[in-house]
Formats: C-alpha cells, structure tokens, sequence
C-alpha cells in the first residue's frame, strides 16, 4: 500500500472509511523509537490508508487525530467532531473577545 | 490478550514504550467494539435492543498484549493521559526539516549569522558598490 503524502488528507479518508464501515475499521499507530519513525495506519481491510513520518510535528498532528478517534469510537460514528478538530475553536475565541471588549 | 482497566493499562504502556528504546516497536490499536461475541451479538439485536459500542485499545511489543475498553465517559480523560505518554515517549522524531520552510529559513539565519555575521558581509559590497 503506497503511503499518503498529504496529512490532511489521510484525515480526511481516514475518517471517511471509519464512517463508511465502523464495525471493521481500525487505526494502528506504530512507533518504532530507535529509527525515529511513526507510521499511522487506517484500514478495513479492504481498503488501507497509511502515513508515515519521523517528524515531531507529525506526532502532534496525531494527536488530533487520536482526539478524532476516540471520540468517533467511544461515542459512536454519528458523532459530530467539529468539535474536536478545533478548526471551529479556533475562530470562535478571537469573535467573543471583540464582543467583551465592545 | 491481558485486559487491564484504563490506568494500569497507561502504566503498561509506558513501559512497553521504555522496553522499546533501544530496539522493537509499539504498536497501538483503536477499534470501535461492543466487547461481544458474534452470539451475544445476535442475541442482544435479536432481541430489539441497541449494543453498546466502545473503544478497545490494543497494545503490543511484540510479546505482550495489553487492550482496554474506553467508554464515552472516560475518553476525553484517556485521550489526554495517553497524549501525555506519547508527547513524553516519542522523543526520537525530529524536531524540525524542509516541511516547515518558514522555521527552516529562519534556524538557517540564525546559524549564518553566528557563524559568519552576514550583517557585515552584506554591508560591504553594498558600500563598495556606492564607491565605485
């Protein structure tokens, strides 16, 4: 299986194939500390999505991604995970400040 | 397959990630399950009710298993003990290469101008130029 090269699009399927088949799907994160490598994969087992680094920024980057997982699988793929990427948390903070300061 | 509860699991963890310093890998496994077998599946939905569905963590370092269940209550709590193991485990990765090309460009500015002082070198040519 060839490796995704784009981060946010190996979310972006990831999560995809976990809402397209949840009872099947696993992600597998493997860290191999003496090459420094990470590799991240998400497969059903007919269809696999993997990532591979051996850069730090990267692992924080999982850490949303973990975030995503958790919650998508203690709480069910319904779930709505606008929360948890944070891409909304992000612009929410800045407009109630300028609300308070008005 | 050991079934450990949430933080005696996060302990086993961190040690599989030190056992694994100087060689082997971790691996770390999320699953959605309902933690029942393919009978008491049929049952319960046989029955007209709903299963209920978790997170089951596996772990492994090639010799030994660990897994637990994180229910929807307990995740948020799991998933930042756990972030704090890997943040404080994984410290083999590099900090920092051409992806960033900002941040490159700027340790690579800093690294010149220690070492050589391209103010001065900069300033030269430009006052040669105006002397000529």
């Amino acid at each position: 299986m060839v490796y995704i090269v784009s981060w946010d699009e190996f979310v972006e399927q990831s999560v995809q194939l976990f809402r397209a088949s949840p009872q099947t799907t696993r992600y597998v994160m493997k860290y191999r500390h003496s090459d420094g490598k990470l590799v991240l994969k998400v497969t059903d087992d007919k269809q696999c999505l993997k990532f591979k680094t051996d850069q730090a920024q990267d692992a924080k980057k999982m850490e949303k991604l973990n975030n995503i997982f958790f919650t998508l699988m203690a709480r069910g793929p319904e779930t709505d995970i606008t929360e948890v990427t944070g891409k909304e948390q992000t612009v929410q903070p800045p407009k109630r400040g300028r609300g308070r300061k008005q | 397959m050991v079934r450990l509860l949430l933080d005696p699991f996060l302990n086993e963890l961190t040690s599989m990630f030190e056992h694994t310093t100087e060689k082997g890998s971790v691996w770390v496994t999320l699953k959605h399950s309902s933690d029942k077998s393919k009978v008491q599946r049929n049952k319960i939905t046989s029955a007209g009710k709903e299963l209920e569905y978790k997170c089951l963590v596996r772990a492994t370092d090639g010799k030994k298993n660990i897994s637990t269940l994180v229910g929807a209550k307990d995740h948020q709590r799991f998933q930042a003990s756990y972030a704090t193991i890997l943040k404080a485990r994984m410290t083999s990765l590099k900090k920092r290469e051409k992806k960033d090309k900002r941040k490159a460009v700027d340790a690579v500015d800093k690294k010149v101008s220690k070492a050589a002082k391209p103010m001065d070198v900069d300033k030269k040519p430009q006052s040669s130029v105006k002397r000529a």
